[in-house]
């Protein structure tokens, strides 16, 4: 465990783990109090999570994960739990259960919530998970270059800091870039357009690393003839790694920023682009942090494109994607999303061949990036060994390409490529349908 | 004068309900969480999958991949279920038909090879045995142990071993023999509402 780890828990005082401990049991509801008197530690679980696959190790089983919260609970809210500690497993929390902590939900959890579908009992372990993540934060536990993420978001409006001036800059040349590639002058990239029925945001590692994923959601828009724009400033990132600090003001705080700029300019859709966090966050997450309803739908970019298709607004070709394509489900997309199907629809379109991976949909592997991993450097090493399933599952599939519609699984796929010798190519569903687009006449796409 | 021992078992099964009860009712104190987000699919529905074709062992990879243990627990439960019944008749002094008698002792028997089996596993698999508190083993002996006692008897060690048995229940997880109950139930609501349940169904938004 490192030493930055070790510091803090040094300077942990009595205040800080009531505090703690006050966090944890006022995150718990009904349901969640229900799941942690529910576990019947009968170990079937192990193998449903990508880290048990990768390494047998009994700290990777979801129930021994779940037990260390569950003898925190047990010791200090149950009456068992104070009377027989020693029958019921029940342990209070203290410097060596911190540490089992911080380990169990940060360092060997990506939230991927595959351990649900497969709990004997139907326990949603994520739940639980957050809780302790939620209360580890109250006493600065929260690994530092994850916090560091969610810092920038609240003081930048987006986790990559990127300046208004640079985004804007970079937004104009894709803008360019966008009207080469169409060959139509008045191909755009709206900014604060007032009244435009579709806002859309993205992830910043868009703008920074993958801006070619940008122009081809732009280039889907304008074959569409859609009605949209982004912001300039505040509410163009989707992104809200709160979801993975578990620190619900501070999620809510973020996700404010979209909410707020559906309001200022006046639009009608929120639209999340390719990301599978950044959609829970903004479809399901948002209203619960902010406590109230949004007045206007949250959809996928994804939900979009398949309404594209189905409507006739964009035509493809697929055979401009003639490569074996394989479909990557991100988990906070489709297991806590519930959109299992657009990109399927989308797909099945846009290329000549999709073949799905083994299993797939709600039942998918976690490519093991999620839960903030890629933002912790310290478990970088754990991080591509739990991708191996993923990497075994592409491989199996023979596909040459791998859509993903998910920056972060982008990122660890990519590193997957590398690291298992894929050698595939890694897409965003928009890339891919961009690559397909049958170019409609001028004439026909101005709004 | 009722028998002290079927008096004792009538308290310990008052004091397991009531315990159960104490639990439910402390778990409901804690509040429901409020939902603002617009729903993409229907809670009930995702109850109703969660509690019958998500159970089925092709549901789910963690039975298809042990199927053993899936069949040893089916046996177990089914042999609990089967004492239970066996005891409610037995205190309401009825006398059971001879073919019924037989399946009932053959489900008592495989309730039994059930929760040995289990028992076995957990003391001889490393993995689940670093997994488990004395709760673990305790929860498992005593069931078995009814069981046992409800196919050889004799009678007033059958009782006992009730009587045990229903004293642990809202002590040990035994009580997940209610906290299964309303987990699975908000499960099915969660991945309803998400529309993730029912699996296997097109949605289009």
């Amino acid at each position: 465990m490192s030493h930055d780890l070790e510091q803090k828990l040094d300077a942990l005082t009595e205040a800080d783990y009531a505090r703690g401990l006050e966090v944890f049991q006022g995150h718990l509801k009904e349901a969640e109090v229900s799941f942690l008197n529910a576990c019947v530690r009968c170990g079937l679980c192990a193998d449903s999570c990508h880290y048990h696959r990768a390494e047998a190790d009994l700290e990777n089983v979801p129930a021994r994960k779940l037990d260390h919260i569950t003898a925190v609970f047990k010791a200090h809210f149950t009456t068992m739990g104070r009377l027989a500690p020693g029958l019921v497993g029940a342990r209070r929390m203290d410097r060596d259960m911190l540490r089992a902590w911080v380990d169990a939900v940060f360092g060997r959890c990506t939230l991927c919530g595959r351990c649900s579908l497969n709990c004997t009992i139907g326990i949603p372990m994520p739940s639980l998970f957050r809780a302790a993540r939620r209360a580890l934060g109250a006493m600065g536990l929260v690994p530092e270059d994850l916090q560091a993420t969610v810092d920038n978001s609240l003081r930048h409006g987006n986790n990559m800091a990127i300046e208004r001036e640079e985004w804007v800059e970079t937004v104009e040349w894709i803008e360019e870039e966008l009207q080469a590639e169409t060959g139509d002058p008045q191909a755009r990239i709206p900014l604060d357009k007032q009244g435009a029925r579709c806002l859309f945001t993205v992830n910043p590692r868009e703008a920074k690393f993958f801006p070619l994923s940008l122009q081809a959601s732009a280039k889907v828009f304008w074959a569409a003839g859609e009605d949209w724009t982004m912001a300039s400033d505040g509410g163009w990132d989707l992104t809200n790694y709160a979801l993975f600090t578990c620190e619900d003001d501070q999620a809510a705080a973020i996700v404010k920023n979209l909410a707020d700029a559906m309001t200022r300019l006046g639009c009608q859709v929120l639209v999340i682009g390719e990301c599978g966090h950044g959609y829970q966050s903004a479809r399901w997450m948002g209203p619960e942090w902010l406590k109230q309803s949004f007045p206007f739908p949250v959809l996928s970019i994804l939900e979009l494109m398949d309404g594209y298709l189905e409507a006739g607004r964009i035509q493809v070709d697929p055979s401009k994607n003639a490569q074996p394509v394989t479909l990557h489900d991100p988990c906070n997309l489709v297991r806590h999303g519930g959109i299992s199907e657009p990109q399927r629809r989308v797909l099945r379109r846009t290329v000549t061949q999709l073949v799905e991976m083994a299993p797939h949909g709600a039942e998918n592997f976690c490519c093991g990036g999620g839960g903030g991993q890629l933002a912790m450097g310290q478990y970088r090493n754990r991080r591509l060994g739990a991708g191996r399933m993923k990497a075994d599952q592409i491989k199996a599939s023979g596909a040459r390409v791998v859509a993903a519609p998910c920056h972060n699984c982008i990122d660890q796929l990519s590193e997957l490529n590398k690291e298992y010798q894929l050698k595939v190519q890694i897409k965003t569903v928009a890339e891919l349908v961009a690559a397909a687009l049958v170019p409609p006449a001028s004439a026909e796409v101005q709004p | 004068m009722p028998n002290p021992w079927t008096l004792g078992v009538v308290a310990a099964a008052g004091w397991a309900l009531a315990g159960l009860w104490l639990l439910r009712d402390r778990t409901r104190a804690y509040g429901e969480r409020a939902l603002h987000a617009p729903p993409a699919g229907e809670a009930g529905a995702g109850v109703r999958y969660a509690f019958t074709q998500a159970m089925r062992p092709g549901a789910k990879e963690s039975v298809r991949e042990h199927l053993p243990s899936y069949a040893a627990g089916l046996a177990y439960h089914g042999g609990i279920f089967t004492g239970l019944g066996l005891l409610i008749s037995s205190l309401l002094g009825l006398e059971l038909p001879r073919p019924l008698l037989g399946l009932i002792q053959a489900l008592l028997g495989l309730g039994i090879l059930g929760g040995a089996s289990l028992l076995l596993k957990r003391l001889l698999q490393p993995e689940l045995r670093g997994l488990s508190h004395p709760d673990d083993y305790l929860s498992n002996l005593l069931p078995t142990a009814f069981l046992v006692l409800a196919l050889t008897g004799p009678v007033w060690a059958w009782r006992l071993s009730t009587i045990l048995l229903l004293i642990y229940v809202p002590l040990g997880k035994i009580r997940h023999c209610l906290f299964f109950f309303v987990a699975r139930r908000h499960l099915g609501a969660f991945f309803g509402r998400r529309g993730v349940f029912p699996q296997g169904e097109l949605r289009v938004p």
